[in-house]
């Protein structure tokens, strides 16, 4: 089995290097953020750190031997010094960060160490941030905590200054692809999947995805039905979407895949014809971007995103793809 | 691991250990019950992190053969189906069979069991027991000092140090104090078997209201160890741990005041009852608030009034009373809790003024002491 420590460290050789070194020399600090689009193995990390305090027989000191019981029940989350946390439903809720609390003004189970790890910490409630603020700010020795984000700008700036940043670099999508198409996944899906994580097993697995397949599809005719014209040309269009695309988490990537058509639409009105997320749409691609100014590609991107926002903040799913359309559409005079 | 038992035994152990356990919790092993097998009997652990109880099942107890242990070994299985299926198995003895993948059978007269289980070496490892640092003290009296102290432990989290009692061993002396900054209550004992050295802990009140459900009434010797993460009680067969809180403890010994300028002594059911009536008319209002006066031929009234409902006077005859003439308002609540919590049959309360701190002590007696922080009131 190879270690997970080394392959941690090819694809993120200096935040592992900046591990290493606190490790190494007793420096470990009370929070670190740790920041990264999906897929670059912040979780893992994490993970891998906390099994490195507290792993019984570490490997050159620091490398833990993910074999020793404290490895092996940290892998299993059954540790009771380490405590993750992750966002139940849409957001981080007071509660949970007050489970915490609890949890952390007494002493540890059984080693000196305890850790906690936030995962997806933007998606904590102000009141929660506010809490975990509190025992950031008073840290009890010994007391590690991990916040994971892909948007360290949505983490409020009070908490950031109190963390040591760790940005994960995003791995090379060019790269991503290929090792997708190596793996027998054709060309026009492994450009969009390499686009959407970082992470090769997870494109793997959904450019393998049956529904993923027909969401590429559903997107793309919507799209297609967007540049027709009239009204009527969407509606029977945008049922189809609603009935594939049902949850939040649906939409959303749903949405991404818009952003991504305009990406492409940009880099092909700049010249830049390499990397698209769909190559085999490149010549009908090329007639649109004719026919676009980049103030107006800009407008529909800004309202993609504005969309995105507002997914997370409980709109009706309906009504929210029912304006961005129009607003696709027709831009800002219809609505 | 391979083992047949009484099922009553097991099921009273079951019930033990099944206190620590918490349905809710994000650690999934501690679902859990981990049974243990060794050459002397069985051990069962619940937990929920903050509290964990083993009880241990001896092999034999005088003549009588209450398991027979084949082969040892460990297994964690879910607590509510393993209690549920032990309390209805239908013989009177049971056995239990592991295979090296946790699946364990449960078999007893016809009824036979296969329920999957998890590895032992996951589950939390408690703190082993050196026999060094044990002291003794008899459960009753543990039991007291835990009621004594326990009520008065502040339940709003701000102070998260202050929602344990403090337990400090002195020259000999053991301390308790609990405190939430209004009141405090202060339980000393010098009893025989505390040791020389210097420990000083704080305890969850939690653990420790759930630790006098466990301990009996008696005088049987529980044994104590601190160590640097938990503190633990022993009693014959049950073991019962408990997570420290992380922090000091204030130094609460100059909050109580060494002098005073008055001081009455009272009849404590009586008291008790005269600021209980007070108090039923006081609980509509704010606080609970009741006031107190000292006249000069040694009565004392007490009195509440909520202009919406109505007022209500009470004279007390004190056993005595000297110092400066005093008025006071006070919560009824605190001071009802503190009178429970005193043995004796007589109080002397020390004031120094009606702004100040106030001490409740049993009458000749030093181990005890009970403060409360008046009310301001105009």
């Amino acid at each position: 089995m190879s270690n997970p420590w080394k392959e941690a460290e090819k694809r993120q050789p200096i935040v592992m290097r900046i591990i290493e070194n606190s490790l190494l020399r007793d420096r470990v600090a009370h929070a670190y953020l740790l920041e990264g689009d999906p897929g670059t193995g912040k979780k893992e990390t994490a993970m891998l750190f906390a099994k490195s305090l507290f792993c019984l027989e570490p490997e050159d000191e620091f490398m833990p031997c993910g074999a020793c019981i404290n490895c092996r029940r940290i892998e299993h989350g059954n540790h009771p010094d380490l405590h993750a946390i992750e966002p139940d439903g849409l957001s981080i809720k007071k509660e949970q960060i007050y489970y915490l609390q609890q949890e952390f003004i007494k002493t540890a189970v059984e080693s000196v160490w305890k850790v906690y790890i936030v995962n997806q910490a933007d998606k904590m409630t102000a009141s929660a941030a506010n809490s975990l603020l509190k025992f950031l700010e008073e840290p009890s020795a010994n007391t590690v905590a991990f916040l994971l984000t892909e948007q360290s700008s949505r983490i409020l700036p009070t908490i950031l200054s109190r963390c040591q940043q760790l940005t994960f670099k995003p791995i090379d999508s060019d790269r991503l692809k290929q090792r997708l198409v190596e793996e027998e996944i054709s060309i026009p899906m492994a450009s969009l999947t390499s686009k959407l994580t970082n992470h090769l097993e997870e494109a793997l697995e959904q450019s393998r995805d049956e529904w993923f397949a027909l969401a590429r599809s559903i997107v793309l005719k919507l799209y297609e039905g967007l540049k027709g014209g009239g009204l009527s040309a969407i509606v029977p269009l945008s049922e189809d979407f609603y009935s594939h695309f049902k949850e939040k988490q649906q939409v959303s990537l749903a949405l991404d895949l818009f952003v991504l058509i305009h990406r492409d639409l940009l880099s092909i009105m700049t010249g830049e014809e390499h990397g698209l997320a769909f190559p085999d749409r490149l010549a009908s691609f090329q007639q649109d971007a004719l026919l676009l100014s980049a103030e107006k590609l800009a407008d529909r991107m800004a309202s993609i995103l504005e969309a995105k926002r507002r997914l997370n903040s409980n709109m009706n799913q309906q009504l929210l793809m029912e304006q961005l359309l129009l607003k696709l559409q027709g831009g800002h005079a219809f609505v | 691991m391979k083992f047949s038992i009484q099922k009553d035994r097991l099921a009273a152990g079951i019930q033990d250990v099944l206190k620590a356990v918490s349905s809710r919790t994000t650690i999934p092993i501690l679902t859990g019950i981990k049974i243990h097998a060794s050459d002397e009997g069985i051990t069962l652990t619940g937990s929920d992190s903050d509290i964990s109880i083993e009880s241990f099942i001896p092999s034999e107890e005088g003549e009588v053969l209450i398991a027979t242990i084949e082969e040892t070994g460990g297994v964690v299985l879910n607590a509510r189906f393993f209690n549920e299926i032990v309390r209805k198995l239908p013989a009177s003895t049971i056995e239990f069979e592991t295979s090296s993948s946790f699946q364990t059978i449960i078999r007893s007269g016809h009824a036979e069991f296969s329920l999957n289980g998890q590895d032992a070496d996951e589950y939390p490892h408690l703190p082993q027991i050196d026999d060094e640092n044990v002291f003794k003290l008899p459960a009753d009296l543990v039991k007291t000092l835990i009621r004594q102290t326990v009520f008065a432990v502040s339940t709003s989290e701000t102070r998260p140090i202050l929602t344990g009692v403090n337990w400090k061993i002195e020259n000999g002396t053991l301390i308790c104090t609990a405190t939430d900054s209004h009141r405090l209550a202060l339980r000393k004992t010098a009893a025989a078997g505390l040791p020389e050295g210097e420990y000083n802990v704080v305890i969850p009140g939690k653990s420790l209201t759930e630790l006098s459900k466990i301990l009996d009434d008696t005088n049987e010797p529980v044994e104590i160890v601190m160590t640097e993460n938990q503190v633990l009680f022993r009693s014959k067969y049950v073991l019962f741990f408990s997570r420290l809180l992380d922090g000091n403890y204030p130094d609460t010994s100059r909050l109580i005041p060494d002098e005073h300028k008055t001081k009455i002594d009272l009849n404590t059911k009586e008291y008790l009852q005269a600021v209980d009536r007070a108090s039923l008319l006081a609980r509509e209002g704010r606080n609970n608030v009741i006031k107190m006066s000292s006249g000069d031929d040694g009565t004392v009234e007490i009195s509440s009034n909520s202009p919406e409902i109505g007022k209500v006077t009470e004279q007390v005859n004190s056993l005595a009373a000297e110092g400066d003439e005093l008025k006071i308002s006070f919560s009824a609540k605190y001071m009802m809790d503190a009178l429970k919590a005193i043995e004796g049959t007589e109080i002397e309360i020390q004031f120094t003024g009606a702004m100040r701190p106030f001490v409740i002590r049993p009458l000749h007696d030093d181990s005890t002491l009970q403060l409360i922080l008046p009310v301001r009131t105009y």
